[in-house]
């Protein structure tokens, strides 16, 4: 028994039951609590890739923090918590169709590129602890440790990192929560 | 024991026997007749008796003659041929019972040509004939007494009282079962052309059966004609078989193929003309592409005809002489046979799936699984698609004569009309299932077993996966993924049937509170084909006997080989045994397998479940559909393309007469106004406004149409996301197969 | 293929294997837009969607998968952990317009939101 495979197909699994229980339940509450559960099987298979950092991301800010949002979401807007709305049978045929054809493809892809395949060596003996926190951090604030011996020198020059997203994607965040409050305040009535 | 007198004597014995009940029925159902009266309700049982005897008889023979054969050649001992390159003939026992006639060159004999592909045919076919004609002692018993047939309206409008054919029906299922053996056991080409008509005319007198009625009398009329048109091709082919090598002998045929063109043999573009005349005669036999619309309505026939001559036999002798010709046909007529079934198979099974009449579906699912077999000989694959040839014969007799048990239960055809029948007629419903099963190929990879369609259809498509490896091309490889997507169809097509008939609840409270399950002489046949369906694919215990290694023994020589065509040197015919290969074996058989699964999936979801509603779905696919319903409007492009020209062209000439004089008579005054007014129409009003007029209309409808896409509906707009970019990919890959890998 | 499946508890998975399970929750995120008529089903769809291709990101760095040239490393991690802060930025603002939306026309319903039409 090879037990990184074993939980990868654990996890895996798990990732896929719960996002086919999200497309196949017509209850808005149920889907929610589906895709909880498959986005926290995702941040297993994170944990496993040695993205602890990222995985922890996963869990605290999807799994609690845009679920949350979403539960509000099914909380505010509802009539009724089970208000089902059918979508018609040739809609849904195209959908599964198309989504068929899509997933055929990209796993047909996946599997007929030589470097992804499980032969492939890899680069670290998989029994090492990986630890990203600290690499991750330094890489947001201009620093990338993880790059120091990179023995081409015009790679070097334009090592600073992560800092400038780093700087958008806060004043990002910034901009959507007050047009997020914005949009979503109550509606005076105007007379 | 001396094969060379025992096997002929054996299967000429079984071949003629249905000829003797012929002889018997036809006299004695005629002698009352001349007499002045119908023949008597006792005299018409015997009748049945005698001809179904007859049959059993012909069966039993052939049992011995395969049993006499297995003893002298035992199975995996010899592989004839096995070495590559050389042209050495599978064991086979040839010769003349008769000779008709010598014109100089030409010797025309009936004449017998045996190898196991013989008599394992002949096993098939005499079983399933037994089978039908004692299925039809039950099925055609109101023909015993006077019939009242209401579809036929007589001038006063009452429905037609006529007297009983049941003689008359067993009469020519014995001429058609004889004629078929003819066909299989034919010794030299000129043979098999004459059976091949004998076959084409018991089939036109059975679909037409019911000859009051004008529906059956088209259909005949239309299998007769379409066919001629097919056979018209094949006597090219075998005219120039015969002028170049002066023999029609199977014997004499083979081995001067093998030689190089200037040792006797033919030269290249005669070989290719050959093999496709021959093809063209198979096409109309076995209902292929641009000639398969004779087969679905030829449904007309009494239902044990459609599960005999039109699915099972006769429409697979076009299947069976494209095997036994194979040495014939170089790999360019290979390929062309090749695209012409996966064309087929497609076609066929995606009308299956609109088609609500009980019995077309399974006419077009037939048509389907011929396509199958052709396919299968075009790619090489030689045993794989005579095997789903023997195996098909069994589920789909089994089938026909399930959808003939409920046609007798209920009295129509018409799918919307039942439902539920699963109560009533328990036997009926669970045979059929098992012919579901064994049609789509139900099965297990990893373990291996399965029904019998599950064998031969994964034999067809590793031969078809073998071959699109050979062929890197991506034109190739349609050939690989068509029959792929046709086994989702087939399970999609099938289980809906199933479940439309079965299933649910009554549709029509009327006919399910009459229904009723068959009697007897009809469920034993169904039970024995139901074993057989399931059975016939696996090898039999502690031995090597099975329908693969007796066709194997058979296998011509030169198929062996992998072999490169010459104009098109690009194509590779791979040799059937490298499918064999477990690199080949089991993703071919996940593949065909998962396919299967999907379509019965999503039958499942649709017709029991009810998850997605099949009414809805043809409302939202309306254009697909209605092209599906009307059968690719087949029917309605020969109709404009053949019939109705002829017609205008007979009124053209019929006109011309009074065309000719009035206009010498009435004169030039007539003329100049004419032309006076021709001008001011077609310059003025036609050219100038008409193409403004054109343009506006065309700007407008183009905006009209664009404005559709526009639809405002987020989730339509994601699909076309979706399809945008597997159309991106598609073209990516194209692309870089062709430009850029080269 | 026949590795997929044959010898996965005893064998070590590759990258081929985590894009498998990306592409399963991609289509499943697709098939959830395309089907559900409820806004939040939708947005839904859409988290499922950009956590497929989460997993690709990570599983292209993933140093316990691939080789040492081939793989993104860092970057991989970085654009994931990206992707999931703009994802909440992004689940922030369609809450947003779908409650504007229901605010408006009672209904969470986006069959009838097609005031744009053609």
């Amino acid at each position: 028994m090879h037990w990184p495979s074993f939980f990868f197909l654990l996890f895996g699994g798990f990732a896929c039951l719960f996002a086919v229980a999200v497309v196949l339940a017509s209850n808005i509450v149920r889907m929610a609590f589906y895709l909880v559960l498959s986005l926290a099987a995702t941040s297993g298979l994170f944990f496993l890739a040695g993205a602890d950092f990222v995985g922890a991301m996963q869990l605290m800010i999807y799994v609690g923090g845009t679920m949350v949002l979403l539960v509000f979401g099914v909380m505010l807007t509802s009539q009724s918590p089970f208000v089902s709305m059918r979508t018609s049978s040739g809609q849904m045929l195209t959908a599964l169709v198309l989504g068929g054809t899509l997933l055929f493809v990209l796993s047909f892809t996946a599997f007929h590129v030589p470097a992804w395949q499980p032969t492939h060596r890899p680069a670290v003996d998989p029994n090492t602890p990986l630890l990203t926190a600290t690499p991750i951090g330094m890489a947001l604030e201009g620093y990338r440790v993880d790059q120091l011996d990179q023995p081409d020198p015009r790679i070097r020059q334009g090592m600073s990192g992560y800092l400038f997203p780093f700087i958008i994607i806060s004043v990002h965040l910034l901009v959507v929560l007050v047009g997020a409050a914005y949009l979503a305040r109550a509606k005076r009535r105007s007379t | 024991m001396d094969l060379q007198t025992w096997l002929p004597l054996l299967l000429g014995l079984a071949w003629l026997l249905p000829l003797a009940s012929f002889a018997i029925v036809s006299i004695g159902g005629s002698l009352p007749q001349i007499q002045g009266h119908h023949a008597s309700y006792r005299s018409q049982k015997i009748a049945g008796v005698v001809a179904s005897a007859a049959c059993g008889a012909s069966f039993l023979l052939s049992l011995l003659a395969m049993a006499i054969w297995l003893t002298n050649h035992p199975l995996g001992a010899e592989h004839p041929g096995g070495h590559p390159g050389t042209a050495h003939a599978p064991p086979h026992y040839s010769g003349d019972f008769y000779s008709l006639a010598s014109f100089g060159d030409l010797h025309l004999a009936i004449g017998y040509y045996i190898d196991t592909l013989t008599v394992t045919m002949f096993c098939m076919v005499t079983l399933i004939a037994t089978c039908v004609h004692v299925y039809s002692w039950g099925y055609m018993h109101e023909e015993l007494a006077d019939v009242v047939d209401n579809e036929v309206a007589t001038r006063d409008g009452k429905a037609l009282h006529r007297p009983g054919r049941y003689h008359r029906f067993f009469q020519y299922l014995s001429l058609f079962t004889f004629s078929m053996l003819g066909v299989v056991i034919a010794g030299n080409l000129a043979m098999v052309f004459v059976f091949w008509e004998l076959v084409g005319i018991c089939s036109y007198f059975l679909i037409g059966f019911y000859i009051e009625r004008p529906s059956a009398t088209n259909a005949a009329n239309k299998a007769f004609i379409v066919n001629r048109v097919g056979d018209f091709g094949m006597l090219i082919g075998l005219m120039t078989l015969w002028s170049s090598l002066g023999t029609l002998h199977f014997d004499q045929i083979f081995p001067q193929l093998a030689e190089p063109a200037s040792a006797g043999g033919l030269s290249y573009p005669l070989l290719v003309v050959a093999g496709i005349g021959l093809f063209c005669g198979c096409i109309g036999k076995s209902a292929q592409f641009p000639l398969h619309t004779w087969l679905p309505d030829a449904m007309e026939g009494p239902t044990p005809v459609s599960a005999l001559v039109h699915s099972a036999t006769m429409v697979a002798a076009g299947v069976y002489l494209v095997g036994r010709c194979y040495p014939i046909f170089v790999p360019e007529v290979l390929l062309v046979i090749a695209v012409v079934g996966a064309i087929t198979l497609a076609m066929a099974a995606t009308i299956a799936i609109t088609a609500v009449d009980i019995k077309r579906v399974l006419a077009y699912s037939t048509i389907s699984q011929l396509g199958y077999m052709m396919l299968s000989l075009g790619l090489g694959g030689w045993v794989a698609g005579l095997f789903h040839l023997i195996t098909h014969a069994f589920f789909k007799s089994l089938l026909f004569l399930c959808s003939g048990s409920v046609i007798h239960a209920v009295h129509t055809n018409d799918l919307r009309e039942m439902g539920g029948l699963r109560k009533k007629m328990p036997w009926t419903a669970y045979t059929m299932l098992v012919g579901c099963l064994a049609i789509i190929g139900a099965g297990v990879p990893a373990w291996g077993i399965g029904f019998s369609g599950f064998f031969s259809k994964d034999a067809i498509l590793e031969q078809a996966w073998s071959f699109a490896g050979a062929n890197p091309a991506p034109v190739y490889g349609l050939l690989l993924w068509v029959p792929v997507a046709g086994a989702m169809l087939t399970a999609l097509y099938m289980f809906r049937l199933w479940y439309l008939t079965f299933a649910g609840e009554p549709r029509n409270a009327d006919r399910y509170a009459h229904a009723h399950e068959s009697p007897l002489s009809m469920i034993a046949p169904l039970v024995l084909l139901a074993t057989l369906a399931v059975s016939i694919g696996w090898v039999w215990p502690f031995s090597e006997l099975s329908v693969t290694s007796l066709l194997e023994q058979a296998r011509p020589a030169g198929t062996q080989e992998t072999v490169q065509g010459e104009w098109l040197s690009s194509l590779t015919i791979p040799d059937e045994h490298l499918s064999h290969a477990p690199e080949i074996q089991v993703p071919a058989g996940w593949t065909t397998f998962s396919a299967a699964m999907g379509g019965l999936l999503l039958a499942t979801m649709t017709y029991l479940w009810k998850w997605l509603r099949a009414e809805e779905i043809r409302q939202s696919f309306r254009p697909i559909h209605s092209f599906l319903w009307n059968q690719w409007w087949f029917d309605e492009l020969y109709d404009w393309t053949l019939v109705k020209p002829t017609l205008w062209l007979s009124r053209f000439f019929a006109s011309i007469d009074h065309w000719l004089i009035d206009p010498l008579v009435h004169g030039i005054t007539h003329v100049s106004r004419l032309v006076a007014r021709l001008l001011d129409s077609l310059l003025d009003r036609r050219a100038i406004d008409g193409s403004l007029h054109t343009l506006a209309d065309q700007t407008w409808n183009t905006g009209l149409s664009l404005r559709q896409l526009q639809s405002g509906s987020l989730r339509q707009y994601v699909l076309f996301l979706v399809a945008g970019t597997l159309g991106l990919f598609a073209v990516a890959s194209l692309y870089w197969k062709f430009a850029v890998a080269g | 293929m026949n590795f997929l499946l044959a010898n996965l508890l005893s064998e070590p998975v590759g990258v081929a294997h985590y894009m498998v399970v990306g592409a399963v929750l991609f289509t499943c995120g697709i098939v959830c837009m395309a089907t559900k008529r409820n806004a939040l089903g939708v947005l839904m769809g859409v988290e499922l969607v950009l956590n497929g291709a989460n997993i690709n990101l990570i599983a292209m760095g993933s140093p316990y998968l691939q080789g040492e040239n081939a793989t993104l490393g860092l970057d991989g991690q970085l654009m994931a952990l990206f992707v999931i802060v703009l994802a909440a930025a992004e689940a922030a603002v369609l809450l947003a317009i779908t409650l504007n939306f229901y605010n408006s026309a009672g209904s969470v319903d986006i069959d009838q939101a097609d005031q744009l039409r053609g």
